[in-house]
């Protein structure tokens, strides 16, 4: 293993092509993978964040939060159900804002809720907001009025939330009546009286537990008319492409990864080929195949590492180049995962010496 | 050539690692062009299949079909922009549709539903099967989606009120955010609307289609109408389909993706070939001074590029195939052939000029050093 790692250290041009090829596939990977991440976290930070395990629309709204309304009475009737602890109304109204100070407006989702989400404040007085963070690079500032919708309504911008976007449009978090206001003068189609809201969010008393959860989800199905229950996660995925999304990338960063595997293989493949003398004077002298193959593998994790902290520091610096004209996201996670999975791919690829390596026989060195 | 086949059938492990690699990685460049393709299709192609030249969406609404909404009083302005020969109301919206697909019950399907104004801009243009909506009730589907239950005859319901909906033609390549997508009269749209909203204070059009005076061209009749009305932003057809938000950002991605996945193929075989050829130097040498001209190791070495490069791009084409064939969900993912090759042409172009390295190695063995370099077995 210490040779293998010497032989690193004094050549390490020899190695320069499988790692050259890596770091690209490395990037392709990343690039892939802060894609999917990017437009998963800015379209579902807004449910994500809902306080409430379960989730409940009009049954038919295929899970639209858009398209559904629940009425108060709906609501009233959820609140009484065995295990519902709280219950609290939430809409949404897809616009655009008008920034002081600046020539393009920002595309926000106003989002009136009463539960408060998970990070976000209480609600705000009515005509304020809490802002997603991300709306900063629109140029949002604490204490700007934003004119939003058609009718340009003012909101005051009263502190920043994060992690809540939707639909990849800016939250701003509002009072009901605010968001009633907004929805109203942008959509006269989808005006809801007061009391009535597009979905409800649920807290339950089995929070913790799936089985539970399913089963109060039923009770409400079951017991009020016209509502479909799901659990936050259900209704996440349930957002316009978002399966869709989450399987062909996945897809495409797993025949990614093989095309990596394959590389690893290739160029490892030809190293042994050029060295199996060296490897013959090594068995003459007494290292084990076991050794030898040691050297081979660690050869392949060491260039695989290396490999994946260029490939990170290229994608860093050019998600910093392309600003946020794509929803590129990097999050630790992906880092992790993609790290573990490109040097398991080049310790198997590696792998495929193996037979090469047991076949040596130390009797060709001495000719 | 013997000596080209020869190698590759002594190393087949390697050859085939190496094409292996190659077939994923143009499998991979041929898929994301499918998708692209079936994302930028099914994505906007509605707005390329209507008769208006001109698209007239709220300001507010930044060329984003969803957000926009026009006042009546908006729409009688852009009508009597000077220029505008004809301009006709367009209501879109998500639905929430039941269908039942032949042999399988009924289903809750998201459509989109575009209505527009008989005998004026915003008719639909490519209806292949039966005729246009002329009566409320009545709607044009999308033939991709007949298999989901929008076949010609069958009868659809909006799930909220319950209006039902007879499919009397269908279009070709004419949906919209990756959905079924269903023509009707406004007067149909309208009772949809109101259907799924009692509460509806008023419905008003989303967009205006409109159609330029003889002599005036659409980019014009867009210009007048952005500036004479205020709170609107006009735009030509083909502008309305390309610059719709998210469009630039769909193809900025693929591009990267694509671009990146050219130069790994690029990479990986010049590699190779250049780790191999470095291999060989000695024997290769030795050939040279027994009398083989350059000329046929390099076509030996080219042979050998184009065998690994026709391998992969079959494999490849083997794959994408399985993936047409286990389909692509909502979108329609249909291979061209010109795409195909297009890219295998440039996937050949690009694997030549990464093994030029290899290419100029060969060229320049010397003979000589058979009988002047010790590590030949020359004399030094």
């Amino acid at each position: 293993m210490n040779l293998g790692l010497k032989e690193l250290r004094r050549r390490p041009g020899r190695f320069g092509a499988a790692a050259a090829a890596l770091v690209l596939i490395s990037v392709l990977t990343l690039f892939l993978g802060g894609l999917l991440d990017g437009l998963y976290l800015g379209s579902t930070g807004a449910l994500r964040a809902q306080p409430g395990d379960l989730m409940t629309f009009s049954g038919n709204s295929k899970l639209s939060v858009i398209r559904s309304r629940i009425t108060g009475e709906q609501r009233a009737e959820i609140a009484k159900i065995d295990g519902v602890t709280a219950v609290g109304g939430v809409g949404f109204a897809l616009v655009s804002a008008a920034v002081p100070n600046q020539s393009e407006p920002a595309s926000v989702t106003v989002i009136g809720y009463e539960l408060a989400p998970a990070g976000v404040p209480d609600r705000p007085m009515v005509g304020e907001a809490y802002a997603d963070q991300s709306l900063e690079t629109k140029g949002v500032r604490i204490g700007q009025v934003l004119a939003v919708g058609p009718k340009q309504l003012p909101i005051k911008v009263v502190g920043f939330v994060s992690d809540t976007n939707f639909l990849q449009q800016g939250a701003l978090w509002t009072a009901p009546t605010t968001w009633r206001e907004v929805l109203a003068s942008a959509r006269p189609d989808q005006t809801l009286p007061s009391g009535t809201f597009q979905a409800v969010t649920v807290q339950t008393a089995r929070a913790t537990d799936p089985a539970g959860q399913a089963s109060i989800a039923a009770s409400i199905d079951r017991s009020v008319a016209g509502v479909r229950t799901v659990t936050r996660d259900d209704a996440v995925l349930a957002l316009p492409g978002i399966k869709e999304q989450n399987s062909t990338f996945t897809a495409v960063i797993g025949v990614t990864l093989l095309v990596a595997g394959i590389v690893v293989a290739l160029f490892f493949a030809l190293l042994t080929l050029e060295r199996t003398g060296m490897y013959g004077v090594f068995k003459a002298i007494g290292a084990s195949s076991g050794q030898v193959f040691a050297g081979v593998i660690t050869q392949a994790l060491v260039v695989a590492v290396v490999s994946f902290l260029v490939s990170v520091l290229l994608v860093v610096l050019a998600a910093a180049g392309i600003g946020d004209a794509l929803p590129l996201t990097l999050v630790p996670r992906r880092l992790a995962t993609t790290a573990l999975a490109l040097t398991v791919t080049a310790a198997l690829g590696a792998a495929i010496s193996l037979r090469r390596v047991v076949r040596i026989d130390p009797a060709a060195a001495i000719g | 050539m013997l000596l080209a086949n020869r190698e590759i059938r002594r190393a087949r492990l390697r050859f085939a690692l190496l094409s292996g690699a190659v077939g994923l990685l143009v499998y991979l460049i041929l898929f994301q062009q499918l998708l692209l393709g079936g994302l930028l299709q099914s994505f906007t192609s509605a707005l390329d299949a209507q008769d208006g030249t001109v698209l007239v969406y709220s300001s507010a609404a930044r060329k984003n079909v969803e957000g926009s909404v026009l006042t009546p009083d908006t729409v009688e302005a852009v009508r009597r922009v000077e220029g505008v020969a004809a301009a006709g109301r367009i209501g879109q919206g998500t639905f929430t549709v039941v269908s039942e697909a032949p042999g399988k019950s009924a289903e809750q399907v998201e459509a989109s539903v575009f209505g527009f104004e008989t005998g004026l801009p915003g008719a639909p243009t490519r209806i292949v099967q039966g005729v246009a909506p002329s009566d409320v009730n009545e709607a044009i589907a999308s033939q991709e989606d007949v298999a989901k239950g929008f076949g010609l005859g069958a009868t659809v319901r909006t799930e909220a009120g319950g209006v039902p909906l007879r499919i009397v033609g269908l279009t070709e390549n004419s949906r919209f955010s990756v959905a079924p997508t269903l023509w009707v009269t406004y007067p149909t749209y309208e009772g949809l609307r109101r259907a799924a909203n009692p509460d509806a204070t008023a419905v008003f059009p989303t967009l205006v289609a409109a159609q330029p005076t003889e002599g005036v061209s659409p980019t014009e009749a867009s210009t007048r109408v952005t500036a004479q009305v205020s709170g609107v932003q006009a735009l030509t057809r083909s502008q309305a389909v390309t610059e719709a938000p998210g469009v630039a950002a769909v193809q900025q991605s693929f591009s990267i993706i694509l671009g990146l996945a050219f130069v790994v193929v690029t990479l990986v075989i010049g590699f190779f070939f250049l780790i191999l050829t470095t291999q060989k130097a000695s024997s290769l040498t030795l050939l040279r001074a027994m009398g083989a001209p350059s000329g046929y190791l390099v076509r030996n070495l080219v042979v050998q590029i184009l065998a690994v490069v026709g391998v992969g791009i079959a494999l490849a084409l083997a794959l994408l195939v399985g993936s047409t064939r286990s389909g692509g969900g909502s979108l329609p993912l249909t291979i061209n052939p010109t795409t195909v090759a297009r890219t295998s042409t440039a996937i050949v172009v690009l694997a030549l000029a990464g093994s030029l390295v290899s290419i100029r190695r060969v060229l320049r063995l010397d003979p000589h050093d058979v009988v002047s370099r010790q590590s030949l077995g020359g004399l030094g």
